[in-house]
């Protein structure tokens, strides 16, 4: 019993402590979440009283067209995080496997750029899609086709970044082989190194998902239209805009918003951490 | 996409429609032809990155060498004729007309005004005024002329499609004119300034002042350059943009305490997410009861879309409606006192960041080999040695490049800033824009798009550039320094 007490108290204790710690707004959020009272306000760790008034404002509320800003941030993240593995893995394949001029001052002006703030190239991006717009509205300002583009442009470093890492960490030899066997580059890389890469692409997808999903400035900068906002500008305008400190709401939408990627999250962990220390440590 | 070229060039965004047709010739030359192979693989790719990461990058370094800020938006031209429509005067007694806007036979804008005190009426084109005997006119209850021989009234309806009528000047009496006010009314006026393109002058008729060009983004009076007429134009002032982050008081006070409290923040916020998840890992680095739930629990943070977590604690802080006041049954402004609120940023970003640390420190923990540590163990040494001098420095090594993107990632946490505390306390009485909080990112956005009358471009740009070279170099020396470099060579 000593020796289990020096051994392991201690453990339980931090686990423990650290664990108050983290679910500690999260639960607060859900009690909330389930009051009437729209406050983050809590008065005891246990809920007198349950009401779904939350829920249900803003499944039937046309001033929160909830479920709508939900699909507009799940279709565009999940064209950027699907469209941007694709063009970048094709990317990273080539600054992995083939010998070209130019390969190295490509990847160091790759990791370079990656380092300029990308908050500040917004008035950049701003001004550009504006003069998209007097031309091609469907792809300019204010729409999803052009939000969805500059996510593109901008997520193609990080993810080429990343996959290139995993790139190098899949055997040379099969595709040397298959060389060997005549095939050329462009089949090499559908033939063999697509379906080998499959997983690890899916693990990238994921990260560029959830990336998108979280994205904020640009978003609110490009959608102005109540049915056309995503989830994570939706819900700030609760509590940020004219409907200040609507916080029952928020509560309700942003537990609602979050389960889906919580559970992806948690049920690929393994995948995802792989995946993190895989694209960096390597390099 | 020729169409969309198309598009482009008759809108005259030559630009973007010359990059659209690069775009399509590369693609179509790259992928019909067997010219290079490895563009096959690269070129979507490098199209997207070039046109919204490298080009707007571009734009910012070229506009950090520009003045470029409220009252100098403009490209020359433009900023010229809203000078020359700004010095256009009415006349002292403010007249103004009913008018109707129509067409000459010749198919030229005219309007027909109908100077009722005076009881004249007449058709003005740009160049000449014709006056009309009442007897040929049309009146409506009014008593304005609505229809008179040679004139084509247009209806209200054609006129809100084209607004072209609207901007030209038509012909009064002298050096007067009449400009449109409105569908139906027109006043006379002046122009008091008058441009010499030749010599770049702009004289003023009225009082013979001249202003002439300084070369800053403004005309400004011959003889004292302080009287500048608004509105300037975005003019290169090479190195300006720097040199005041230096010399101007105003600037470089604040420019220093966000720079500061930036380097903190950023370096705290590393070793307390490393310190914590390292904790973490090293209490859980073994089997025991409840370590999945506890894993499981521990990420739960990383896990929530981070946009998400923030407002939520946001909230918690509030002061009025808030969790944490209320159960700690204070009443504390957490978000106005300057060190509560770097507090609960530093408190907040350790929520954020601990998982992560967490995650990665224990997949490493188990890749640093037992027998280090066994052996350690037998040559006497107790937990605590092994840990600093075995253990600590194994992992720091594997995970510095992770360790100096994180600070990188921190140094630039818009999102954090942003929406947890906008920056904020800020001393607004003052003029003050730099917040406590307010990191390089957020202090700069708030250059570039805070106030309306007070945002800079320029000098945004400039700063953006310095962060750019300070996080640029603080990764470089990291990566140098873990040797990932080598792997390209």
């Amino acid at each position: 019993m000593n020796k289990w007490v020096r051994e392991n108290l201690w453990r339980h204790a931090v686990a423990i402590a650290v664990c108050i710690f983290s679910l500690f707004p999260l639960y607060l959020v859900i009690l909330s979440s389930l009051k009437t009272t729209g406050s983050l306000q809590v008065s005891s760790f246990i809920p007198h009283e349950i009401s779904f008034a939350n829920y249900t404002y803003l499944f039937h509320s046309p001033k929160a067209p909830f479920l709508t800003w939900f699909r507009n941030s799940i279709v565009i993240a999940s064209t950027v995080a699907i469209s941007s593995v694709f063009i970048g893995a094709a990317s990273a394949f080539a600054f992995s496997r083939l010998k070209f001029r130019g390969k190295r001052l490509g990847i160091r002006l790759l990791l370079l750029v990656q380092m300029f703030p990308a908050v500040l190239a917004i008035s950049a991006v701003y001004v550009i899609m504006e003069r998209v717009y007097t031309f091609a509205p469907k792809i300019g300002l204010g729409s999803q086709g052009g939000l969805i583009l500059v996510y593109l442009g901008g997520s193609m470093g990080v993810n080429i970044w990343l996959l290139k890492g995993f790139v190098d960490s899949i055997p040379a030899e099969l595709d040397e082989a298959a060389k060997i066997d005549g095939a050329s580059s462009v089949q090499t890389y559908w033939l063999i190194f697509l379906p080998l890469a499959t997983p690890v692409l899916a693990v990238v997808c994921l990260l560029s998902f959830i990336g998108t999903f979280n994205e904020f400035i640009l978003a609110r900068l490009f959608l102005v239209e109540m049915n056309g906002r995503t989830i994570a500008v939706g819900l700030q305008q609760f509590i940020g805009g004219q409907y200040a400190s609507n916080w029952g709401p928020f509560a309700a939408g942003s537990i609602l918003a979050s389960i889906p990627i919580v559970i992806i999250f948690l049920s690929l962990q393994r995948f995802i951490v792989n995946g993190l220390t895989a694209g960096s440590v390597k390099g | 996409m020729a169409l969309l070229t198309e598009h482009a060039f008759a809108q005259k965004q030559f630009v973007i429609g010359s990059f659209i047709l690069v775009a399509t010739l590369a693609l179509n030359i790259v992928y019909l032809t067997k010219i290079s192979i490895p563009f096959k693989f690269f070129l979507p790719g490098i199209l997207f990155f070039f046109a919204f990461v490298i080009a707007p990058i571009f734009f910012t370094v070229q506009m950090s060498g520009y003045k470029y800020q409220t009252g100098n938006y403009l490209d020359k031209p433009a900023a010229l004729e809203q000078v020359l429509i700004l010095g256009a005067q009415p006349d002292a007694a403010g007249t103004s007309f009913d008018i109707n806007v129509g067409k000459t036979p010749s198919n030229e804008y005219a309007i027909l005004v109908s100077d009722i005190t005076n009881n004249k009426y007449f058709i003005s084109t740009k160049t000449q005024r014709t006056d009309v005997p009442k007897a040929s006119l049309k009146f409506d209850a009014n008593g304005v002329a609505i229809a008179a021989p040679n004139f084509t009234p247009i209806s209200a309806i054609d006129l809100a499609k084209n607004d072209a009528y609207s901007k030209i000047n038509y012909k009064y009496e002298g050096k007067y004119y009449i400009a449109i006010e409105g569908q139906n009314s027109g006043g006379v006026f002046r122009q008091e300034l008058s441009y010499d393109a030749k010599t770049g002058v702009l004289t003023n008729t009225a009082t013979g002042a001249t202003y002439v060009d300084n070369h800053r983004g403004n005309f400004a009076k011959v003889g004292s350059p302080s009287e500048i007429l608004n509105p300037g134009w975005r003019a290169p002032i090479w190195f300006e943009n720097y040199s005041r982050l230096f010399s101007d008081p105003k600037i470089r006070i604040p420019l220093i305490r966000v720079f500061t409290w930036t380097f903190f923040f950023a370096g705290f916020t590393v070793l307390s997410t490393f310190g914590l998840g390292l904790l973490l890992a090293m209490a859980l680095n073994r089997a025991m009861r409840g370590r999945r739930v506890y894993r499981s629990i521990l990420i739960l943070p990383y896990a929530m879309p981070s946009v998400m977590s923030i407002l939520i604690w946001a909230g918690m802080f509030d002061s009025d409606f808030g969790a944490v006041n209320s159960i700690l049954h204070t009443s504390v402004h957490w978000f106005q006192n300057p060190m509560l609120a770097r507090g609960v940023v530093l408190l907040v970003n350790l929520w954020l960041g601990f998982p992560y640390f967490y995650l990665i420190c224990s997949g490493s923990l188990q890749a640093i080999p037992n027998e280090l540590m066994e052996a350690a163990a037998i040559d006497g040494a107790n937990p605590r040695q092994v840990f600093r001098k075995i253990t600590l420095p194994l992992l720091l090594q594997i995970l510095s490049p992770l360790l100096i993107a994180s600070f990188a990632f921190n140094f630039n946490n818009f999102n954090l800033i942003y929406l947890l505390t906008g920056g904020g306390p800020t001393q607004t009485l003052n003029g003050e824009i730099a917040g406590s909080t307010d990191i390089l990112i957020s202090y700069t956005y708030k250059i570039a798009f805070g106030n309306p009358n007070l945002q800079d471009f320029g000098l945004a740009s400039a700063i953006s550039v310095l962060i750019f070279l300070i996080v640029a170099s603080i990764s470089m020396y990291g990566l140098r320094r873990s040797k990932v470099m080598e792997t390209f060579v």
